[in-house]
């Protein structure tokens, strides 16, 4: 389609009416495009004003103590290091690039994935593309969509860091309104970058794109992971000591690469916490000057490849499965054999749907394969020879990592899986099962999926850090609490918030309903976690005491609080599985599409 | 109006258009039928310059829809089976959305609206947002949105799907009034009788080719079968299939 825009040349038949181009008023498509956005913002905000007040509100006081909370941690971790190390200010330096570069990566993958939905498989997009806008613009206002739903973690996440920081570093004023814009110039890099991908691979590899991207996850997992051996195994010196942080910051110096966006925003933002104007103008205009340049690059392969790219996608998926993965099936015929026939079918279904989807597995892989390597590790860092102490406590923050992980999935994929059901929605009304079993189906497979890498790698971390029996039985038995718990408020709260309408699941994980869940979760974490290490952290601080001649709880009362803390354990993790599951199962009931 | 020469569309090694050559004139009324998975609908996405053709050509009012498809597809309407509607936005909205993005000058544009809303008795719900309205009221809406801009070229999937049939009796006329004024009007439907009932020109496609062109009375005369369109349709689709 490059050829779009050659004007006469396409016009074959010299005989035929040229009415398209005579008649037709010069149409300026970028301010109609804007007048779409901001009707279709003003009408979903007064929709929401108007119906949904409470929700509104609920999701602006939990953002608002999110912020807080975040602001307080890095106000304290900012405060610290700026008190307590001498090269505070270039370990932040650090930080900071390292910070952002991960970003980058996470940005460019987010972006590109959430617009390749927008601009190839939606209907918005089929539609669109009928009428005469060109692909370049079609393309800026879906990129500007998928940038918004990709990147407002990272404004949510980066704000109350980037305060914190302007405070304990005594900011002029107008830090804080550049930092703002520089995060809006900075997304624009990987967004673009993410694009450009999305264009090329959809175009030229429409067969082989999954494949493709699979590829690309694994080569960053290998990568990453021999990153952080090589930077584990080949740092000299004792772990945490002085010549051992100057070996690592060494490593790390590829970090600071001049030429890397995330170091411009590390110099850019630093030089105007310290109220150097000139350095901070002079690096944001590199950043918005390469921001603008890619954003040209994207909306120019747009315009080359986007119909064509389309036109691919849409005859690329096979019409075949190969029947590999069917021993899979037939295997799990046997694990779920204790339950009813038509939820053990629904079972499969949401199976298969995942093992189908490599965008889910393969995230989930990334993320537990880092946190695997991690925890192999825990030797090499000399973790498993601390105090009996240091060991509960680090074998409590893993434990708590691992959860919060798993619950950023279950926020993301199992939440949106009622609303997924959508359109296809009477298929399951139809079918000759309760409404409650097919919810429950669903939560069957939620724990099922959770509990077995969970559990796996809390088990491999206890393993590495020489926990003795009982602590891993009460490991082991918490992970089964949180996966139950986390399952139940996911499958319930997507059933009783559902967003039918929408077919992109990061979408509906991100509105308020995905919000409120991952919310939920994360303070169902944080009781489980604090109710069971509390006692036990108490019991091994004890320990140490006594070392020193302090008792302040003997055996018996240690396994009065012991026992109180797993009764109550289990009572808010049976809570949180079941109360969430009714009033789901109750909405669903009433469910009508 | 529309020609389609020698277009041929795989999906990998799978043949879903073959050689497909047709023309609609200017005024004309053509149906397009055919069995499920014959390739209507991909026939109508390569005119529409959704699907880009594997081989072949289609041009609209002479312009190429893949070397110069923005002045093919500005005189080019498409219904599609499915109607797609801004759920944020009322209908009003959307339909000036479309004015806009046409480049139909304002005080045209709101005259070309008034009528249609009163054409197709919209008044009760143009003001609420389509996320409210049922498939029948969605339909008329993008059938509004297909006709304000006045196309030369009416591209439709299965319009009749989901109307009432006040609004079918509507549809059926507004199509032969488009025709009349001299529009191209495009339609692939499985409602034979009202193809036989409206159509100037019927092709019949099956596995991606054409097995039958022309007037109702051509096809007969071709067959040498009296009676209804359906048994005609019927004995082509069995003969293709044998074949």
């Amino acid at each position: 389609m490059t050829g779009e825009h050659a004007g006469e040349r396409g016009k074959v038949n010299q005989a035929a009416p040229s009415m398209a181009s005579e008649a037709r008023p010069p149409v300026r498509e970028a301010r109609v495009f804007a007048r779409l956005r901001t009707r279709l913002v003003r009408n979903i905000v007064r929709v929401r004003l108007r119906q949904s007040r409470l929700r509104l509100s609920l999701v602006l006081i939990f953002s608002v103590l999110f912020w807080v909370l975040l602001f307080g941690l890095f106000f304290e971790g900012f405060s610290f290091v700026n008190k307590h190390l001498p090269v505070g200010n270039e370990l932040i330096g650090y930080l900071f690039s390292l910070f952002f570069m991960a970003l980058l990566v996470m940005l460019v993958f987010s972006t590109g994935l959430i617009l390749y939905s927008g601009l190839f498989r939606s209907r918005e997009a089929a539609f669109l593309l009928t009428t005469p806008a060109s692909a370049d613009h079609i393309f800026a206002y879906k990129f500007q969509e998928s940038l918004a739903f990709s990147s407002w973690g990272f404004l949510l996440l980066g704000s109350p860091m980037m305060t914190a920081y302007g405070i304990t570093r005594f900011a002029p004023d107008w830090f804080y309104a550049l930092f703002v814009a520089y995060f809006l110039v900075f997304i624009l890099v990987p967004g673009s970058v993410g694009a450009i991908a999305c264009l090329l691979i959809v175009t030229y590899l429409p067969r082989r794109k999954r494949e493709f991207l699979i590829a690309c996850g694994a080569a960053l997992l290998v990568g990453m992971i021999a990153w952080i051996v090589y930077l584990g195994r080949a740092t000299p010196g004792e772990v945490l000591t002085e010549t051992w942080m100057d070996a690592l910051l060494a490593r790390l110096r590829f970090s600071r690469e001049p030429l890397l966006p995330s170091q411009w925003m590390s110099e850019g933002l630093m030089a105007a916490a310290g109220g150097d104007a000139r350095m901070a103008a002079f690096y944001f205009l590199v950043i918005a000057a390469n921001a603008g340049f890619l954003y040209l690059i994207a909306t120019l392969t747009a315009r080359g490849v986007y119909r064509r790219g389309y036109s691919n996608a849409q005859g690329s998926r096979s019409t075949r499965l190969p029947r590999s993965w069917y021993w899979v099936d037939r295997a799990l015929t046997h694990v779920f054999g204790f339950a009813n026939p038509s939820i053990r079918l629904l079972i499969f279904k949401d199976i298969r749907t995942f093992r189908r989807d490599p965008v889910q597995w393969s995230q989930f892989l990334i993320f537990f394969g880092l946190l695997a390597l991690y925890f192999l590790n825990i030797r090499r860092l000399s973790y498993d020879i601390n105090s009996a102490y240091w060991r509960n406590l680090v074998s409590f923050l893993n434990l708590a990592v691992t959860a919060l992980i798993l619950s950023t999935f279950t926020s993301r994929f199992v939440f949106p899986m009622v609303s997924l059901e959508g359109r296809k929605f009477w298929i399951l009304g139809l079918l000759p099962v309760e409404r409650d079993h097919i919810l429950w189906g669903k939560f069957a497979f939620a724990v099922g999926g959770a509990l077995f890498p969970s559990e796996l790698l809390v088990l491999l971390s206890d393993i590495m850090l020489r926990l003795d029996w009982s602590m891993i039985l009460l490991h082991t038995m918490t992970v089964l609490i949180l996966c139950m718990g986390l399952a139940g408020i996911s499958v319930g709260l997507g059933a009783r918030l559902p967003n039918l309408s929408e077919d992109d699941p990061s979408k509906i994980a991100a509105g308020f309903g995905g919000t409120l869940n991952l919310v939920v979760s994360m303070l169902f974490i944080f009781l489980i976690v604090v109710m069971l290490a509390l006692p036990c952290h108490l019991y091994f601080a004890g320990l140490e005491a006594e070392r020193h001649g302090v008792t302040f709880a003997t055996e018996r009362e240690f396994r009065f609080w012991m026992a109180l803390s797993i009764a109550g354990s289990v009572a808010i993790g049976y809570a949180a599985a079941v109360v969430p599951m009714r009033i789901g199962a109750r909405a669903f009931r009433e469910l009508e599409t | 109006m529309i020609e389609l020469v020698d277009v041929t569309k795989k999906f990998g090694q799978k043949l879903a258009v073959d050689r497909l050559s047709l023309r609609v004139r200017a005024g004309e009324l053509f149906a397009f039928l055919g069995p499920n998975g014959a390739g209507k609908t991909t026939t109508i996405k390569i005119i529409c310059g959704l699907l880009a053709p594997t081989s072949g050509a289609v041009r609209i009012a002479g312009y190429d829809v893949t070397r110069d498809g923005r002045n093919a597809r500005h005189l080019l309407s498409y219904v599609p089976d499915q109607p797609y509607l801004y759920e944020k936005l009322t209908g009003r909205e959307f339909l000036q959305f479309v004015i806009d993005m046409y480049g139909i000058p304002c005080d045209t544009g709101a005259r070309r609206m008034a009528e249609l809303i009163e054409t197709f008795d919209m008044r009760s719900y143009i003001d609420s947002l389509t996320e409210t309205y049922s498939h029948g009221m969605k339909q008329r809406v993008v059938f509004a949105a297909a006709l304000v801009r006045d196309p030369r070229v009416l591209v439709l999937d299965e319009p009749m799907v989901g109307l009432d049939p006040k609004s079918a009796r509507l549809i059926k006329d507004l199509l032969r009034a488009r025709a009349a004024a001299g529009a191209a009007v495009f339609m692939s439907t499985h409602t034979l009788a009202m193809a036989e009932e409206i159509a100037d020109t019927i092709a019949i496609v099956d596995r991606g080719r054409l097995v039958s062109y022309g007037t109702l009375g051509e096809l007969r005369a071709t067959m040498q079968m009296e009676g209804p369109l359906e048994d005609l349709f019927l004995h082509l689709t069995a003969e293709s299939s044998e074949a």
